[in-house]
């Protein structure tokens, strides 16, 4: 569930705080250089038979969720099924984390007007 | 063959023509819409069912698939609202004109098989999706009076146009392969 995913990110910036609390004869801390930047939450809403946005970016660990807005169930399903959802009912949500980098094209595999890309850097 | 689905196809056409003619009069009731929509969508999941088992191509049978599913879905969520609202659907000319049409639709498919099923089913469909469009912008839209069914039109216009173009897209596979 997309709640859960920002634990990890809250995780990492209160060690972030306490460590530089602790550490304070460090004259500098470098919390984003130190540490390896934190993987983010993407939100690709699916509403009136559309992926929003429809071109996204994201760094790979990322995590990407799909929340259907509309009320008939889609998939978000990549070319050669690099990701597959399978079917998303009405206000339910899929979520994955990016792997491979590279750009990929997915739709909706019940309505293929619908067509979105995801770019993974 | 080929007219008599063209009349066919008409007449949910017309049905829907029917209740564009209200925009000049009063428009239908909230419960006149309610009944209408649910009626269209049910003759949709219907025709879709026919088609699923009956369709010759795998698409036609997945689109049949799809207008079971996202009718009955459309379907659920009109039927929440109205239990919500507690509005009774109230049977009309046009909710009656469109069961009819829809019953008459099912009975031609039956009599037939293969690619003419094909054609004759997604020529019907790429009409009927039209003629629920049209009456949705120019007659249940504009005439519902509560807010949140007047809401709930606007959400389920896309997947109508979804539909439309995806039957037409079919339509005209169906026809460059000499189905």
């Amino acid at each position: 569930m997309p709640e859960s995913t920002f634990r990890p990110v809250w995780g990492v910036a209160v060690a972030g705080l306490l460590m530089a609390g602790a550490a304070a004869s460090m004259a500098a801390v470098k919390p984003a250089a130190a540490v390896k930047q934190p993987a983010a939450t993407h939100t690709i809403v699916i509403e009136n038979m559309r992926f929003e946005p429809q071109t996204l970016t994201v760094r790979s660990g990322d995590r990407i969720v799909w929340i259907n807005k509309d009320l008939v169930p889609h998939t978000a399903t990549a070319d050669a099924k690099a990701f597959d959802s399978r079917s998303i009912d009405a206000n339910a949500s899929w979520s994955f984390v990016a792997g491979e980098t590279g750009s990929y094209t997915y739709t909706c595999a019940f309505h293929p007007t619908m067509k979105g890309t995801l770019t993974v850097q | 063959m080929k007219m008599k689905m063209n009349y066919l196809a008409w007449s949910g056409v017309l049905a829907l023509a029917a209740a564009g003619a209200w925009a000049q009069a009063p428009g239908p009731t909230d419960p006149q819409i309610a009944a209408i929509v649910v009626t269209a969508n049910q003759v949709d999941v219907d025709a879709g069912k026919l088609a699923k088992s009956k369709a010759h191509s795998k698409e036609v049978r997945e689109f049949g698939e799809l207008m079971i599913t996202d009718h009955s879905a459309v379907n659920k969520s009109a039927t929440e609202l109205v239990e919500k609202l507690h509005v009774t659907p109230e049977s009309s000319a046009t909710s009656q004109s469109l069961q009819k049409g829809g019953d008459d639709n099912l009975a031609a498919l039956k009599k037939l098989k293969g690619s003419a099923f094909d054609r004759a089913y997604v020529d019907h469909e790429v009409a009927y999706h039209q003629a629920v469009l049209d009456a949705v912008d120019t007659t249940l839209i504009p005439s519902a009076k509560n807010a949140e069914l007047k809401a709930l039109l606007v959400k389920v216009r896309p997947a109508f146009v979804a539909h439309l173009e995806h039957a037409k897209h079919l339509q005209s596979t169906l026809s460059k392969n000499g189905a």
